[in-house]
């Protein structure tokens, strides 16, 4: 009994084994960095590869669930987890930071990742959201001699725990009212009949999620902590957490509330329609990169809430598209910005691009590709991204929200073309340092990925998110 | 071969050739541009004779290959197709020959210009295009060509870009001929609306049934294909040159010589009047637009004449007169005489691109002046240039002898057409006797104008001296001006004087400075158009418009049962009208130009009325500035100004994203850093969305 | 009086409200958002427990002692990332930490 439902938790087991295990090796061998990340990034591709084969089912009476979705975002995650330690380490260690902690916090915070996105139980979903969350806290505070970090680190703590009350009372509540942590329980207390406390809790969890999410009005973290973060550790936090985050999302609305999808679906327009207002109103003005990136993360955040706002499999499906598709966007203009440098110091701002399309012909294109997908422009990846978002939104009849999505993203492109207008026609601001080599491949070839490949890929990658989308319980 | 592959070849030969020419010129060389398109243009020429032979002599019946769907909404439904025909057959003649020959021509006349490559892709281009013109078997395929053969003429107008007036010139044909478009797109689309077809051969089986239907509107009626025809012929007006839309014609002559052969005479701004007689069908069954093109043909073919009978640029002489024969060609037409009008067609465009040519072997002779004063006593030196153009001149003037029925080729197609006119007006149409007389006149004016710039030219004393052609070689760009100093009038409009040179044409030969004769590739297409000149009336009048046509065009032109009385049986005087038109004109140019040599500039001196109404081409340029330019002008001020900066930009990009921007500074300014500020806006936010979700599931 | 469910749920919904108020009307010390947050995590603990009482199941009184070690293990984290900020800025009051903004 026990070995079976062991068998559905091996992608968990290998990475919590293998955590504990890095971290022995590292306290043994403070110095062996290279080893500790390499063999994380081990652990990520082991743990991928068991996800992707592991068997289908339910686990643990219910608290672990592995269908398709878990399965799908799972591998998902975990590469994009593994890519941030390669673009991680080398940056920590030429700013002195020479710490094994590094890696073992990423594949801590996979761990929990995971277990958010294949959680079945209020109890599973709390314990995967804390695991990623206090990793995410200690990662963001990572580069201990910047006040910045640390201070970013801080306000992610202070709102992060904040936010984890709001889920807690939340789920206090559904327990209460539905008398079981199991979704599947809640969802036929939830059918059962119109309960306004099940319901009361519902929105706290909604609120709490939306934190881990950082879309409006609970993103006013985002801009602040990616400014202060270690860049190649935004690359991670803007990727594989949003997607654990709106799998969970998916899930908890999906698999616990599939009755209340009517109610719960208003409630998400409303945190899209804000999301994407926001990210593209106050991105308008901002020339720190990263702060911008983070508007434009809010706005995307935005579009894929509204995917699940359309309540459908298909607006599941879309989510789970965009979020792919999108990871792949913000980790690669990340790993732009890790891999630029002026002189020892990083290039933030936008008037620090200027003419980099002169000086660093490779990164300005590939951040060139990642800005008009992020605009959304055919045939980068973001283009077909919005496209599904926008496509199962108008099948479910959500006009009016896309409509004003389409004018956020208008109002967004603003932001993007002026980047790219700095790096094409400003004239140059000095020469930059060489790029270090593990960043640069990461960023062409994501870029590369943006575009042409996305062509290719997305003619395997929509049979599988359709898969996983129809694992949830929406029709 | 299959006549299919044989017209898919002549179609897509010169394409192939612009591709690799405009594409490649650089890479490949002159010599290899000019190879390639003038080879694939003759390839096009010969099969086209080919073609036509089988026609004419064989047993062709009319074919659509159909290529690939262009457009397909809905109903709409448009292919590339090619649709051979009587019409298309005869068109397919006269553009490959005519512009296979230009292309040869160019080898001569363009030797000094440092951008071939562009020249021969452009010229290519626009034979495609005009292929695809008369190929179409529907009408967007139609307007394809249409807006091809008209960007291929911007191009070719404003090929000398360095020069003002050229780029002025070409802004002026594009912008003339999108009003023209206007009327035409607006037909195009009143025969979709009303027949849900643009599909020629399923268009116009629709068109008899629909004859009645109409509107009565601000107190006319308006019947249906009246209007179709008509919006229609704003297209054909447009391209052709017709009163009211002419003034870019004359002006296009800044473009190259051979240009001015192929496009501004024998090819392009003939596509109006091929559509009108492929349109027979609908036309006749429109009488108000069938008048309407008589009287616009007719007075377009007067008032040609009498602005060609003042003009001293040689060249442009020679484009009133093509503006005047496209008149002949659309009463023809609008008599319901399709026959004659494209037997025109066929004829003019040798004996035109005869003419331009031959004027271009003169003006490449005289150092690139086109100044007609300037010339005089060339016979000596440019025989053969001088040969050809007599007969030229003997081809558009008409002479034959009726009774024997033997003539050069404007004596059959021009007699035939005013024959035509006549017989129209006998059968109940006064606009037919209308036009009869206006023809008779032109014939004469015709006559008058094209013998002015043969004795102008070659006879009479000369009127240059070798300095001056000196002077012209060192001081091309002075002598403009130069010229215009002479002029009585110049100032009232921009003439073409020279055709500006690269640098090293300077010392090629010209030593002696003494008029030369053309190199051979000049030449040889000028006396292969001679024997079109002389023969095409001779030898294809009994196809073309001979009492068993019908075999030739075999269904393409259609002619209203009651309308076409078969006219062999005219009185003496109308049969001899034209005729001794032709031959009074021809007696006064020479009394005015050889016998009394100084006479012209003696009256043009006068300053006669008539005469500086005539000169400044009724002053139309200078109407239609004081009107729609200064109008257009105005309202594009208000509109720009006011309408555009105020009013949408101020309310809408320029204010949109000004508000945007103060929205996104108010954002900036809530993220105030503060960690209790954050918490206290979730706080807000859980709070709003529970109140928001209670009120929306009460609701 | 009875002591009923709603007396417990009534206690949680204040030291709730208690908890996030201490968040934003506070100040001064980083630390007291620190107590507030357990606060907070309290307040949901006697949730759980009392609906665990309530419905005879079992569940919420394990959900609680996840709370609780999850709340410690969250205490360690965010005093020790307060210890960085502390050596980097020396101080720890609310008004400090606002570099970033905008």
């Amino acid at each position: 009994m026990i070995s079976a439902d062991l068998a559905h938790a091996y992608p968990e087991l290998i990475l919590a084994i293998g955590a504990l295990a890095l971290l022995v090796a590292g306290a043994f061998a403070p110095k062996q960095t290279t080893l500790v990340g390499g063999g994380a990034v081990v652990l990520l591709l082991v743990a991928a590869f068991a996800a992707a084969t592991q068997p289908l089912g339910v686990a643990f009476s219910g608290a672990l669930v592995t269908d398709a979705a878990a399965a799908f975002s799972k591998v998902a995650i975990y590469l994009a987890s593994a890519v941030a330690i390669p673009l991680g380490q080398p940056w920590f260690e030429r700013r002195g930071v020479k710490t094994f902690e590094f890696p073992v916090l990423i594949v801590l915070a996979a761990l929990g990742m995971g277990m958010m996105a294949s959680s079945g139980d209020l109890i599973s979903l709390y314990v995967g959201v804390e695991l990623h969350s206090l990793a995410l806290y200690v990662l963001a505070a990572m580069h201990r001699d910047n006040a910045k970090a640390s201070e970013a680190g801080l306000k992610y703590f202070v709102l992060g725990a904040l936010s984890s009350g709001l889920l807690l009372y939340g789920s206090s509540l559904i327990y209460g009212f539905a008398g079981s942590t199991l979704y599947s329980d809640i969802a036929v207390a939830a059918g059962q009949q119109a309960n306004t406390g099940l319901l009361f809790g519902l929105i706290f969890v909604i609120c709490g999620l939306a934190f881990k999410v950082s879309a409006a009005p609970f993103h006013m973290w985002t801009p602040d902590v990616y400014e202060g973060a270690p860049t190649p550790v935004v690359a991670f936090f803007a990727a594989a957490p949003k997607l654990a985050a709106m799998v969970l999302f998916a899930r908890v609305l999906g698999d616990a509330f599939p009755a209340a999808a009517g109610q719960w679906q208003q409630v998400l327009v409303v945190i899209a329609l804000a999301s994407v207002a926001v990210g593209a109103f106050a991105g308008l003005v901002q020339s720190n990169l990263k702060r911008l990136w983070a508007y434009s993360s809010i706005a995307n955040v935005g579009y894929a809430v509204l995917g699940l706002a359309s309540g459908t499999s298909e607006g599941v499906q879309a989510m789970l598209m965009f979020m792919v598709l999108y990871m792949i966007d913000v980790t690669g203009f990340f790993a732009c910005l890790t891999a630029l440098s002026r002189q020892g110091r990083s290039m933030e701002t936008i008037e620090d691009m200027a003419g980099l399309i002169k000086e660093r012909p490779a990164l300005a294109l590939a951040m060139t590709v990642f800005a008009l997908s992020a605009l959304g422009l055919p045939p980068f990846s973001g283009f077909w991204a919005k496209f599904y978002v926008f496509k199962a939104a108008l099948d479910a009849g959500l006009w009016g929200p896309a409509v004003i999505g389409l004018v956020g993203s208008v109002v967004a492109a603003f932001y993007y073309l002026r980047l790219i207008k700095a790096m094409w026609f400003d004239s140059s601001a000095g020469a930059t340092d060489r790029p270090p080599v593990e960043a640069k491949t990461v960023a062409v070839g994501l870029a590369l990925f943006a575009f042409p490949l996305v062509l290719v890929a997305l003619t395997w990658l929509d049979p599988a998110v359709a898969k996983a989308a129809h694992a949830f319980g929406l029709a | 071969m299959d006549p299919k592959v044989l017209v898919t070849i002549i179609l897509f030969g010169p394409l192939i050739g612009a591709i690799t020419a405009g594409l490649f010129g650089r890479r490949i060389g002159d010599k290899a541009s000019m190879g390639v398109t003038t080879g694939f243009l003759f390839l096009s020429a010969i099969l086209s004779w080919v073609v036509f032979s089988q026609w004419t002599w064989g047993h062709l019946e009319p074919f659509t290959v159909t290529y690939a769907p262009f457009i397909h909404v809905g109903d709409f439904i448009s292919n590339w197709a090619f649709r051979l025909d009587g019409l298309s057959a005869v068109m397919l003649v006269v553009v490959t020959t005519v512009s296979s020959l230009v292309h040869l021509y160019s080898w001569g006349y363009m030797a000094d210009d440092p951008s071939k490559p562009r020249f021969f892709a452009y010229l290519s281009l626009f034979t495609f295009a005009m292929l695809s013109l008369i190929s179409a078997a529907d009408f967007m395929q139609l307007f394809f060509g249409w807006e091809g053969v008209g960007l291929a003429s911007y191009l070719l107008i404003g090929f000398w870009h360095h020069k003002d007036t050229a780029n002025a010139a070409s802004i002026k044909a594009f912008v003339v001929n999108r009003v023209g478009d206007f009327g035409f797109a607006l037909g195009i689309m009143t025969c979709f609306w009303a027949f849900g077809t643009i599909e020629f051969a399923k268009l116009f089986p629709l068109i008899e049934a629909s004859v009645g239907k109409g509107w009565d509107f601000a107190g006319g009626y308006f019947s249906l294909i009246d209007l179709a025809c008509a919006l229609l012929f704003v297209g054909a007006m447009g391209k052709s040159a017709q009163f009211f839309l002419h003034t870019w014609l004359p002006d296009a002559m800044e473009g190259p010589t051979p240009v001015s052969a192929l496009i501004h005479a024998a090819t392009m701004v003939t596509a109006g009047v091929y559509m009108v007689c492929l349109l027979s069908p609908m036309f006749e069954y429109a009488p108000v637009a069938k008048t309407i093109v008589t009287v616009i043909g007719a007075v377009t073919a007067l008032f040609a004449a009498t602005v060609g009978l003042t003009q001293n640029d040689i060249k442009r002489v020679i484009a009133y007169s093509t503006c005047s024969q496209l008149g002949y060609m659309f009463f023809a037409a609008g008599v319901g005489a399709y026959q004659a009008a494209m037997f025109h067609l066929f004829t003019h465009a040798f004996f035109k691109a005869l003419l331009f040519l031959g004027a271009g072997s003169v003006i490449h002779g005289m150092a690139h002046e086109q100044d007609m004063r300037r010339y005089g006593a060339l016979q000596k030196y440019l025989p053969i240039t001088y040969a050809v153009m007599t007969i030229g001149t003997i081809a558009i003037t008409g002479l034959g002898i009726p009774f024997l029925d033997w003539g050069f080729a404007g004596f059959y197609s021009k007699d035939a057409i005013i024959h035509a006119a006549y017989s129209a007006g006998g059968a109940g149409h006064p606009v037919g006797y209308f036009a009869f007389f206006i023809g008779v006149l032109v014939a004469g004016l015709t006559a008058f104008y094209s013998w002015r710039v043969a004795f102008f030219t070659f006879n009479g004393h000369a009127r240059w001296t070798p300095e001056d052609l000196e002077q012209h070689w060192h001081n091309r760009d002075h002598a403009h001006d130069a010229v215009h100093d002479d002029h009585a009038h110049g100032h009232a409009q921009h003439e073409t004087h020279d055709e500006p040179l690269p640098e090293a044409h300077h010392g090629h030969g010209h030593g002696d400075h003494l008029p030369h004769e053309s190199p051979w590739t000049m030449r040889i297409p000028l006396l292969v158009l001679s024997v079109g000149a002389i023969a095409a009336g001779f030898a294809f009048h009994h196809q073309f418009i001979g009492e068993h046509n019908g075999e030739f065009w075999k269904g393409a032109i259609f002619n209203a049962p009651a309308e076409h009385a078969a006219g062999h049986h005219y009185p003496l005087w109308v049969v001899l009208a034209p005729i001794v038109a032709s031959v009074g004109g021809l007696l006064i140019a020479a009394y005015m130009y050889i016998w009394r040599e100084g006479l012209g500039a003696k009256l043009a001196a006068n300053n006669g009325l008539l005469y500086v109404f005539f000169y400044n081409k009724w002053f139309f340029d200078e109407l239609y500035q004081a009107t729609f330019v200064r109008a257009a002008k105005f309202l594009g001020d208000l509109f720009w100004k006011g309408g555009d900066q105020k009013l949408i930009d101020g309310l809408g990009p320029d204010g949109v994203s000004a508000l945007s921007v103060q929205v996104g500074k108010g954002a900036g300014r809530l993220q105030s850093g503060y960690v209790y500020h954050y918490a206290f806006v979730m706080l807000l936010g859980v709070a709003g969305l529970l109140t928001f979700a209670l009120w929306a599931w009460a609701a | 009086m009875i002591i009923g469910l709603a007396h417990y749920l009534a206690v949680a919904a204040i030291l709730f409200t208690i908890g996030v108020f201490g968040i934003f009307v506070n100040r001064k010390n980083i630390i007291v958002i620190l107590m507030s947050i357990e606060l907070i995590l309290l307040a949901v603990n006697i949730n759980l427990v009392a609906f665990s009482a309530y419905l005879g199941n079992v569940t919420g009184q394990i959900f609680a002692m996840f709370v609780l070690t999850v709340a410690a293990a969250e205490a360690a984290v965010g005093l020790a990332i307060l210890v960085t900020f502390f050596r980097n800025r020396g101080d720890i009051s609310v008004d400090d930490a606002s570099m970033m903004k905008g």
